[in-house]
């Protein structure tokens, strides 16, 4: 119950947009917001560097951040990361570590410091309540101008309105993975326990966290990305328009249904996918744009270019 | 030709110029429309509006007579409901284009999104590049012309019109079939492309209704009588009573489920179960007591439009016209003014005779979009989208052939002589993100002016109001499952739902979840009898009560529970003349009439008789349970003591 929104730049040589990767993912989600008042967040990714893993948490908003921010410090610490640059900013605290050991082992024991919310070589998860131009403020996304990210605003319907239940999802224990979904999965608790006898771990009962887990799984078993997209139309029930970002590449899937719409533009140098037309509109004011719309039971994936 | 920027006029103002140009014959240009969503909703005028670019959802719903080009794409609901006129889409239209239309022209140059005329009527639909899935999805009516691939299921559980496929038909829907076009249906097609400038040279395919599911096989037989009081005493005390052997009987000769009127039949935990603490003996014996209680209730107002204005917190639940007799309903219109109350059209259109009866009319917007149409929207007080009903909630309505008569079937815009089975879900609200789309269309369609409520059955409520307030939906008319019907499954209207006074708390716990205690008021029906029920409603804390079956019964009905019939033997739920002219519509009117009067003096009695002089001052603090099952429900203190 909610509105996607996704841009992928295929080269490192921009078009004349305006606007920098993160206040267009804004726009688009601020033209969608009506599909989503509760909540907003971004998947962003930013340059990854040799060596460091980009984690964040959230943080008590209102008293013991303080608290929760020194027992994250010593949690990273402890387990042999070294803090390179941190923030603490809205509900979230966010670190630049040095770390070289197995992700998935450290994101699972981080998971007991602090309440995880990304772990990436470029992956950062914003995501809080409010709506898209008040939290861009807040957490400065205007200021991100990476290569691509995806975006979401999100109306409850069946778990609360609080920072840990907005979009993104991260792929907990998977770096780098985040799914932004518009719909319902019908079969969550078949596929969160078939995952679950496998290992995979879940936060919270969000039905896009198994997106993103599953979509992690599979991989981990060897499947390609797009491989994965595609079992996910077989193996997910309900009704679905999902995103998934990697740290090179930003995939859609849709059901057969296509009870959840997504409209995507795509020129030689970028594309953009969102629920309505109306987003893709805000990054070309004033054109009538050539659009396309994804078939029912279909996925697709766009690799950054020069990455494959 | 004015030109209108887009860029620089919000679209409600554009929509507000556009209809103030349609009565002076203005035509309007629009630049930079950038996919704006409800461009050009709610026009009457048969003015020409130029669209220089894309639009967004529900481009020219909910008209009647204007012609709209669009250069490049539109989004979900082209031509929604429309009646007359012209809609020319130069790109591609996304999903549901056409939609539950009632005539006029639409023409999409692009591709078609799935599910294109969806529950159409009239009019003609045509797309002259590739349909999606589910094109002609249960039409009632009209033309689809797909000069490229029809899509999978094409006319799946269409009910009448025609289909035309020049390209592939990648497959055929449920009760749908292949036909050889006449070389007349050919001229018409093509005359129809010449006008639109579409060159076509193909050969086309014609795709109609196979008719195989439009009627149940057997028809239920007729019973001796066996109303409401057996049934329900009947049930309680022995396995093969009565009803039970009735119901065997007749499924072993139909094969399949039965349908009947009334809501359960089941003893549930309802208002008989909530006491007062404290002690009414006394009330009523003030005769002047309703001048000194206020009662009047304003309800609708949060988004701006005008409110209801109630003489008392009471409403008359929705009833369709088709499920009850023209006569009937304007009997409950006559009614509905003399107190000072509102009616609700219920589904499948506006009776222009009641409509000017009553004083306050809501209009309902149901699934299937039967009788719905912009006009009736604009003559109404309050428009309503009905999700579910508690007798049944999560099925659609059903009319039988015997009921659906010519003029029924005229004012629903659908084939007479049918079984009627109602769509259960809306072809454009699946989900709340849709519904807030929906609530915008209406809003624009009626220029903001009058409340937009919502019809629940109760299910799973707690999440629902929640997604209800968030969507700006004004008041919610929540239904129990004690609640009745004209026709549903015996099962479901027995078994199917939660109680009246179960979805109460609920909806009221979902808006204390969110902080929001007070902020959607609720009309609460279901089973509701009199004024003592009403009042223990409010105090429990619902804004308003409805009544529907009640309002059958104080007309003169004797419960036989066999409405779907069509044999209503006081003429009050049934279509045919023999039964209808026994049926004295100013004498019903006025028994509605003074029942509901009672109820005024009930509700007025106690809230005197604790002291409160206004109706909103009863409180939770007032009641108590009279059984454990109550304050389960509720979480009232239990106190069978106070049962007297």
């Amino acid at each position: 119950m909610c509105s996607i929104a996704g841009i992928l730049f295929k080269k490192d040589k921009r078009p004349n947009l305006g606007m920098t990767t993160g206040e267009a993912l804004t726009e688009m989600m601020d033209a969608c917001r009506h599909r989503g008042p509760d909540s907003a967040g971004w998947a962003i990714y930013k340059q990854p560097r040799q060596g460091r893993l980009r984690l964040r948490f959230f943080v008590n908003r209102d008293g013991g951040q303080s608290e929760d921010i020194a027992r994250i410090r010593e949690g990273l610490a402890g387990h042999g990361a070294e803090i390179v640059e941190d923030e603490a900013v809205g509900c979230t605290y966010g670190a630049s570590v040095k770390y070289s050991g197995d992700v998935q082992a450290f994101s699972y024991a981080m998971e007991h410091v602090g309440q995880l919310v990304s772990v990436g070589s470029s992956l950062d998860i914003i995501k809080d309540v409010g709506q898209p131009y008040g939290l861009q403020k807040l957490y400065d996304i205007g200021r991100f101008d990476g290569s691509h990210g995806i975006g979401h605003t999100r109306l409850a319907t069946e778990t609360g309105v609080h920072p840990e239940t907005a979009h993104p999802f991260w792929a907990t224990g998977f770096a780098d993975v985040a799914t932004v979904h518009n719909g319902q999965i019908t079969n969550y608790w078949i596929m969160r326990r078939r995952l679950e006898r496998r290992g995979m771990e879940f936060r919270t009962e969000n039905d896009t966290e198994l997106i993103a887990v599953y979509l992690a799984y599979r991989m981990s078993q060897g499947a390609l990305l797009e491989d994965a997209l595609r079992s996910s139309l077989d193996d997910l029930d309900g009704t679905f328009s999902y995103l998934v970002a990697t740290e090179n590449a930003i995939g859609y899937a849709k059901d057969k249904l296509a009870a959840k719409p997504m409209v995507k533009y795509e020129d030689d140098e970028m594309i953009a996918i969102a629920s309505e037309e109306v987003a893709l509109n805000r990054l070309f004011p004033g054109r009538a744009l050539d659009t396309t719309e994804p078939a029912p039971l279909t996925c697709g994936l766009w690799l950054r270019q020069g990455t494959a | 030709m004015v030109t209108i920027d887009l860029a620089k006029m919000p679209v409600r103002k554009l929509n507000e110029t556009l209809r103030g140009f349609g009565a002076t014959h203005q035509n309007a240009e629009i630049i930079n429309p950038d996919a704006k969503h409800y461009i050009g909703v709610g026009l009457i005028s048969p003015i020409l509006v130029k669209v220089r670019g894309s639009a967004g959802y529900y481009c020219g719903g909910l008209c009647d007579g204007p012609h709209i080009q669009v250069d490049k794409n539109v989004s979900w609901g082209v031509g929604d409901n429309l009646l007359r006129g012209s809609i020319v889409v130069g790109g591609n239209a996304s999903a549901i284009a056409g939609v539950g239309m009632r005539g006029g022209e639409i023409v999409v140059k692009g591709n078609i999104g799935s599910r294109a005329g969806q529950v159409m009527k009239k009019g003609t639909l045509c797309c002259a590049g590739n349909a999606n899935f589910m094109a002609g999805y249960m039409m009632y009516g009209g033309r689809v012309i797909v000069l490229g691939n029809s899509g999978e299921r094409v006319g799946e559980d269409m009910m009448g019109g025609e289909i035309y496929v020049g390209g592939n038909v990648d497959s055929l829907g449920n009760d749908a079939m292949l036909l050889e076009p006449s070389s007349s249906d050919i001229d018409v097609v093509m005359a129809f492309l010449d006008r639109y400038d579409l060159p076509f040279h193909g050969t086309f395919k014609k795709i109609v209704c196979a008719g195989k599911t439009l009627r149940y096989g057997t028809a239920e037989p007729r019973l001796r009588k066996l109303p409401f009081y057996s049934f329900s005493s009947g049930g309680r005390q022995d396995y093969w009573n009565a009803k039970v052997q009735e119901d065997i009987r007749v499924k072993a000769h139909i094969g399949r489920y039965r349908i009947r009127g009334y809501g359960t039949s089941r003893h549930l935990p309802h208002f008989s179960d909530i006491g007062f603490k404290k002690d009414m003996s006394g009330a009523g014996e003030d005769p002047e007591v309703v001048s000194k209680v206020n009662l009047r209730t304003f309800i609708g107002e949060n988004h701006g439009g005008r409110p209801l204005d109630l003489s008392m917190p009471v409403m008359i639940a929705p009833m369709s016209f088709g499920a009850l007799s023209p006569q009937m309903k304007i009997a409950l219109g006559i009614a509905s003014r003399l107190s000072g109350i509102s009616e609700n059209t219920g589904e499948g259109g506006m009776l222009s005779a009641e409509r000017a009866e009553a004083r306050q009319m809501i209009s309902q917007c149901l699934a299937g979009r039967l009788g719905w149409n912009v006009h009736d929207m604009k003559r109404a007080d309050c428009v309503e989208i009905y999700i579910s009903q508690g007798a049944k909630p999560g099925l659609g309505g059903q009319l039988m052939a015997e009921k659906l008569t010519k003029e029924i079937a005229a004012v629903r815009g659908i084939p007479e002589g049918m079984d009627l089975r109602s769509p259960s879900r809306h072809p454009d609200i699946l989900g709340g993100d849709d519904l807030i789309m929906k609530v915008e269309e209406f809003r624009e369609a009626t220029g903001w002016r009058v409340p937009v409520s919502i019809k629940l059955g109760a299910g799973r409520v707690r999440d629902d109001i929640k997604i209800a307030l968030k969507d700006g939906i004004d008041f919610m008319e929540l239904d129990g499952m004690q609640g009745g019907t004209g026709a549903a499954g015996s099962e479901v209207a027995e078994y199917v739902g939660i109680p009246t006074i179960a979805g109460l708390q609920e909806a009221l716990d979902g808006l204390e979840e969110l902080g929001c205690a007070g902020r959607m008021p609720i009309v609460l029906m279901g089973g509701i009898k009199d004024g003592v029920d009403a009042a223990k409603a409010m105090a429990l804390g619902a804004t308003a009560a409805a009544f529907g079956s009640t309002m059958l019964i104080a007309a003169g009905c004797i419960t036989c529970m066999q409405c779907s019939v069509g044999n209503c033997v006081i003429g009050a739920a049934t279509q045919d003349p023999e039964h209808t002219k026994r049926f004295d519509v100013e004498k019903r009117a006025l028994q509605i009439h003074r029942f509901l009067e009672t109820v005024r003096w009930q509700l007025a009695a106690i809230v005197r008789e604790h002291g409160y002089s206004d109706v909103r001052q009863l409180s939770r603090e007032d009641l108590v349970a009279l059984t454990p099952e109550a304050a389960a429900l509720t979480r009232l203190p239990y106190n069978p003591s106070r049962d007297s």
